[in-house]
């Protein structure tokens, strides 16, 4: 009989661990990003890593795929529900994929956690939906400055970086040398996201003290804007090459020497060791109006949780962990970015000047859309300007042409 | 008896039915229902706006109308038809070259050959990348022409030249495509017939025109059909060295549908270009088994 209680005790002991076990494994989630720069991609993999030791309730696995294959999965994810459970994407794409279903409403887990007012307005209104509802948070932000070869600035005459848009038309035709495969400006004018996300700072340039907005792109300013940047491709002082290339390629012209000024990003400073010591360099806000203003775009991105989350709590969880003051510092500092959050104090232990100029030009930084018809609004915008480039088309013509897609759209639901 | 007969037909051909019912299904499921879903797609408005919510309705032909009246659909189409007709026209000829040239039985042969075929074994992906670089305005095409005095255009930044680029990197691939499919059929031509033709006093001309090619003939007939359709639906070599631009001037049916389904979420719209694109290919597949079928009668 003894026996028999023992044997029983012992199988009802063996069952109760094994459920203990099995309850107290963690759920499998699946993080998707498309951080592809060494610095990013170790960061994100490594947080995953600790998250993963610091609690038992999920276990994440992150997982890279290409920006544009991030895209489509998403698109067709929305169809046929194959999501991931958390998934980054670029901030101005956001709104698309929230209209199309792709992430789930999380507004009630963030509101309760009580620190959404430490985040500046712009990154955090690219995770909201047009009833002010939140899909996710945003991760990192960035903007557009100026870059300067000082060496080159210097061999033309000049020892300060342009304040305005006057002058920097001024140096960039005297620093161009295209015999020699050296011009005066470099940037990306590619057909794409990124193009449009590098021409809206010129479109938008501030005249009296008036910048403008998409929804405006026939005013004055924005067509001598475009003209600026017409007028520096067929002039031989920006390679024509722009109208492909990426930030990346710019950004490469630029520290190969080619380019005395390039229209570069946040992250780019975590890059100046590309430069490798070739010549002296400085950034300054991008002068594409009157002296003493300025005008940038927005990047960043943003992190959601996708529809049909295995666990959504713990989820909404990591991304409160992940975008946390501390953690928001610790990123901004190892991958170059800005923090979103106003409460975050980044220390930055390199190029910490350039980095104050960034921090300024986020002051003048306006965030694209957010609009769940965005991509057409951009694609819109980088053709009408490729037509000036490309194919000498007149400036306030192909703004006007750009307008004739742009304005049902904004008339219907209109830019914030 | 007669009965009996009919009888075994029938139970014959039941009993194909049946032999073919596994593929009909397979086509049916994997085939069939994406075509059908993308048709009914097509004549929708689905979009970023109503995906989710559901309220997509038909819409009947609208989006078939809007894209023929729109002025970049139509470079588009047209760019396709050029893009494709002038693939095949080069990999055709430069290929049927290679492959007479090849037969030819001469030291290391086998093994230039094999060297060209690299270019075909290489990912679409690869050899994008590398028209990029080479096309480049002061890239290695530019530079080679500079180097005998001539001045290149700029290839991929004028509207004008950025097609030709993409179709010289394309038929970089399809040269030795051509080649290895031509050399299989004069593979099958035996070297007695040409003897008899040189004892009858027969030119290198007159083999080629009235032994050669009425002999290849299927073989032609194929690589061209093939071509075509391959050329066609061609997305990957545009989508890496242009993105289809500037300015749309490389854009094809695949990377302008592609462009509405994923870049911008009007799935109706995308849905329509592809639905152009498989007329398109429906009309040549069914003029290749027309021949086919003429070549067999």
């Amino acid at each position: 009989m003894m026996k028999k209680i023992l044997a029983l005790v012992l199988m009802l002991a063996v069952c109760f661990s094994v459920f203990a076990v099995a309850h107290a494994e963690p759920t499998e989630v699946e993080l998707w990003h498309y951080f592809d720069s060494s610095n990013d991609k170790d960061m994100i993999n490594k947080w995953v890593d600790d998250y993963n030791a610091l609690q038992d309730k999920i276990h994440i696995t992150a997982t890279y795929v290409s920006r544009q294959e991030l895209m489509n999965q998403y698109a067709i994810g929305a169809i046929s529900g194959e999501l991931p459970d958390i998934g980054m994407v670029d901030s101005p794409d956001m709104a698309s994929f929230i209209s199309l279903g792709v992430f789930a409403d999380i507004t009630d887990q963030l509101n309760a956690w009580g620190e959404l007012d430490q985040f500046y307005p712009g990154p955090l209104s690219s995770c909201m939906d047009a009833e002010g509802k939140l899909y996710g948070l945003p991760q990192n932000t960035n903007c557009l400055a100026l870059g300067c070869n000082m060496d080159l600035l210097k061999a033309a005459g000049y020892d300060h970086m342009p304040k305005d848009l006057t002058e920097l038309k001024e140096m960039v035709a005297k620093t161009s040398d295209p015999e020699n495969g050296i011009y005066g400006m470099a940037m990306c004018c590619i057909g794409t996201e990124e193009g449009t996300f590098q021409l809206l700072p010129w479109l938008r340039s501030s005249v009296g003290g008036q910048g403008v907005n998409v929804d405006n792109l026939t005013a004055q300013s924005a067509v001598d804007g475009l003209t600026v940047l017409g007028d520096f491709i067929h002039n031989n002082y920006m390679s024509k090459e722009a109208v492909n290339w990426t930030q990346a390629d710019a950004w490469y012209a630029f520290c190969a020497g080619k380019a005395a000024m390039v229209e570069c990003g946040t992250w780019h400073l975590a890059m100046t060791g590309d430069i490798n010591g070739a010549f002296e360099y400085d950034f300054c806000l991008l002068p594409t109006g009157e002296e003493g203003t300025s005008t940038s775009t927005i990047g960043g991105e943003n992190f959601g949780i996708c529809t049909g989350c295995k666990d959504t709590d713990a989820c909404v969880d990591f991304l409160k962990w992940m975008c946390s003051k501390e953690k928001e510092a610790e990123w901004a500092v190892g991958a170059g970015k800005i923090p979103v959050r106003g409460d975050s104090e980044a220390e930055y232990t390199y190029e910490t000047k350039g980095f104050q100029v960034f921090v300024d030009e986020m002051n003048y930084a306006q965030a694209r859309g957010p609009h769940a018809e965005w991509p057409t609004i951009s694609e819109a915008i980088y053709t009408a300007c490729q037509s000036v480039f490309v194919d000498n088309a007149d400036p306030a013509e192909a703004l006007a042409k750009a307008m004739e897609t742009i304005a049902p759209i904004v008339a219907e639901n209109p830019l914030p | 008896m007669q009965k009996r007969k009919i009888s075994v037909s029938a139970q014959k051909r039941k009993e194909a039915y049946f032999f073919i019912l596994p593929a009909f299904f397979y086509i049916l499921l994997v085939m069939g229902y994406p075509m059908v879903y993308n048709a009914v797609l097509s004549l929708k408005n689905m979009d970023v706006k109503n995906l989710k919510s559901g309220a997509s309705v038909f819409i009947g032909l609208q989006n078939y109308t809007e894209l023929f009246g729109n002025e970049t659909f139509r470079l588009v189409l047209k760019n396709t038809f050029v893009f494709t007709i002038a693939c095949l026209v080069f990999q055709f000829t430069i290929g049927f070259a290679f492959a007479l040239f090849f037969k030819q039985h001469f030291p290391l042969s086998g093994l230039i050959r094999g060297m060209i075929l690299i270019s075909y074994m290489m990912p679409m992906a690869v050899t994008g990348l590398l028209g990029k670089n080479m096309f480049m305005n002061d890239g290695l095409i530019n530079d080679l022409l500079k180097r005998i005095g001539m001045t290149g255009p700029e290839w991929l930044t004028n509207t004008t030249y950025s097609l030709p680029a993409v179709i010289i990197m394309n038929c970089w691939v399809g040269i030795p495509f051509n080649m290895l499919l031509l050399i299989s059929g004069l593979t099958s031509i035996h070297d007695d017939v040409y003897e008899s033709a040189m004892i009858d006093g027969a030119g290198w001309g007159k083999r080629f025109v009235f032994i050669t090619l009425p002999l290849m003939k299927s073989s032609i007939l194929a690589v061209l059909m093939l071509g075509f359709i391959y050329t066609f639906r061609a997305f990957d070599l545009m989508y890496i060295m242009t993105k289809g631009g500037p300015l749309n001037s490389t854009d094809v049916l695949g990377t302008y549908s592609y462009m509405f389904s994923f870049t911008q979420f009007k799935f109706s719209r995308g849905a329509a270009v592809a639905m152009v694109l498989f007329a398109c290919l429906f009309v040549v597949g069914m003029f290749y088994l027309h021949l086919l079928r003429r070549e067999e009668e």
